[in-house]
């Protein structure tokens, strides 16, 4: 039998999800930033550079972060995977993906072949390094829960939107477009959102809204075949967009049927868990639920009505669902890593995970991210709005960033004061 | 016929639901919680020892696995008595703020350590020593927690 599962050494080093973490909020800001001095008419059109750009700092910068630095420490500690080399990895991994961010922006900006090669260069190592080893981890699992079949499949779907990525960037480097070009970027994106975010933040939720809020577990057939569906629907709909495209609106039903079931099964299962604590994680839960399921809503839309735009979906989606469980699982993730790491190392007397991130402060952000996104579909009909969206959304990122910077630093101050040890075992009853 | 596994997952149940209503007490009065934090930490304390004063050592002779997840359960039942231990200080000291900080890290330290029990530990535990099983649950029954 292997025992794989259970050993001493099994949370990664703090460093290795932590400086992920932190790096999210940072291309946040810079993505408001960016967004802050487009022109919103410029950005409507998907296929604009600037539409491209600000994208990618909130899809890699900050889904693709928060998601590789969540399955470094989700991986070892849930399914006892054990990633190889997993402190070495990280590292490369982060600083590849973190130079390649850069270079996708700057190459794309200043329309520079040269630098958008060194982007496909790092983007792909860097994607393809971390995705491999994990999967390659998981190989290794002998316990297999729903959660991190989730999570495989997810990575299946990361493997793949990377692959289409790279070729979509290589188009701009080479100035080959083919005709696929279109198509595979609408391939790409929604094996993005549903298939890589979608499909691990569904895996993820079957085990963290039990485990955070003692919320019931999720039906025995959804845990088993959710995934397994959602996969299987966007399959489907990847065909019929490629050969039969008129019937594409039943691969959308399917894919956003399912979703949306799984929007109601967690807002009714928050309402059902045992610990009525309300916090701001709960908060961000319960607008993922919100905005999910008005996304999907508008995704069946946008087939009826030429007017609607895939745009909105985007930030309706992307924007509202995925970040908002992307920072509700950061102000969870951070402080008790912190605290789980410092408790490790002997120190007895750190700082709760209450007193590392003030709650006030975390209420403001959440409002204001909120508020940001209400502007920004706001801004599809008054399109002035659109600047003061932009530069909300930019102070709730540095808010963010703050929150999370500052639990952060309690590790390193505390870490340079000497441990209590907890010595009770050894004094004499 | 009894099952190691399903008696200790009704267990860390109970222990679950006593630590919702000691926070929804501390929610309203800190110092009314004093009580039925003490009869979480009784209901923990009586857990913790059913595994390592009963199943763990089985469990150790059986597979010849001293040093292996055993130890590392032992280790993390040490983490929770000191949150334990302290969330009794804070209602002592009447600082609410203290003690949720605790109860929240408590509880994804008890969450993250039940679900690697009753994935992996009591499922290894339950095709091992299932045979005695009827044995082993009557000893952690009638176990006196010292």
């Amino acid at each position: 039998m292997d025992f794989n599962g259970l050993s001493l050494d099994q949370a990664p080093p703090i460093s290795a999800p932590l400086r992920f973490f932190i790096t999210a909020p940072v291309f946040g800001f810079f993505a408001a930033l960016f967004l802050f001095f487009s022109d919103p008419a410029v950005l409507v059109n998907r296929f604009s550079i600037e539409a491209i750009v600000a994208t990618h700092l909130i899809t890699i910068g900050i889904f693709g972060f928060v998601m590789m630095g969540a399955l470094t420490q989700m991986l070892p500690v849930l399914a006892g995977a054990k990633i190889f080399a997993v402190k070495r990895s990280a590292l490369v991994g982060y600083l590849l993906l973190l130079f390649g961010v850069v270079s996708m922006v700057f190459g794309l900006m200043l329309n520079s072949s040269i630098v958008l090669w060194i982007a496909v260069g790092l983007l792909g190592s860097g994607f393809f390094l971390l995705i491999s080893l994990m999967l390659f981890a998981i190989k290794g699992v002998t316990y297999f829960t729903p959660s991190i079949f989730g999570m495989m499949v997810s990575l299946f779907f990361a493997f793949s939107i990377v692959g289409m990525g790279l070729y979509l960037l290589y188009g701009y480097a080479s100035g080959d477009m083919s005709s696929f070009h279109v198509l595979i970027a609408n391939i790409h994106s929604v094996w993005a959102v549903f298939g890589f975010c979608g499909i691990l933040i569904v895996g993820v939720a079957f085990q963290v809204l039990p485990m955070f809020y003692v919320a019931p577990k999720f039906k025995q057939f959804f845990e088993q075949r959710v995934v397994l569906l959602i996969g299987f629907g966007l399959l489907l709909w990847s065909v019929l967009i490629l050969f039969v495209p008129k019937y594409l609106l039943f691969a959308k039903l399917w894919v956003a049927t399912l979703f949306f079931a799984f929007a109601i099964t967690v807002w009714f299962n928050l309402n059902k868990r045992k610990r009525s604590i309300s916090d701001i994680t709960i908060w961000y839960w319960r607008s993922a639920v919100l905005f999910l399921l008005s996304g999907t809503v508008v995704w069946i839309f946008a087939s009826f009505y030429e007017g609607v735009s895939i745009t909105l979906v985007a930030l309706l989606i992307g924007g509202g669902f995925i970040m908002s469980v992307m920072q509700g699982m950061l102000y969870k993730i951070v402080p008790f890593l912190v605290w789980f790491h410092l408790n490790a190392l002997g120190y007895m007397t750190i700082p709760t995970m209450n007193e590392m991130i003030n709650k006030k402060v975390a209420r403001v952000q959440f409002m204001l991210f909120i508020t940001a996104l209400f502007l920004f579909v706001v801004s599809f009909f008054v399109p002035w709005i659109f600047k003061v969206a932009a530069l909300t959304f930019m102070i709730s990122m540095a808010i963010l960033e703050y929150n999370l910077f500052l639990a952060a630093r309690i590790y390193r101050r505390t870490k340079k004061s000497k441990p209590d040890f907890d010595m009770s075992a050894f004094t004499t009853q | 016929m009894s099952n190691i596994k399903e008696y200790l997952i009704n267990d860390h149940r109970s222990c679950d639901h006593l630590f919702t209503k000691m926070e929804d007490q501390a929610n309203v009065s800190l110092v009314d919680a004093k009580e039925i934090t003490e009869a979480f930490i009784r209901d923990m304390e009586r857990h913790f020892q059913r595994e390592e004063r009963v199943m763990f050592p089985e469990f150790e002779t059986k597979t010849g696995m001293v040093n292996g997840p055993t130890e590392m359960m032992r280790q993390e039942h040490m983490q929770m008595r000191n949150l334990m231990q302290q969330l009794l200080e804070a209602i002592d000291n009447e600082n609410k703020d203290k003690f949720f900080g605790l109860s929240e890290t408590l509880m994804i330290l008890l969450q993250q350590h039940n679900m690697k029990e009753e994935q992996m530990l009591y499922t290894m535990a339950q095709q091992h020593l299932g045979s005695e099983a009827d044995r082993i649950v009557e000893m952690m029954d009638a176990l006196v927690v010292e």
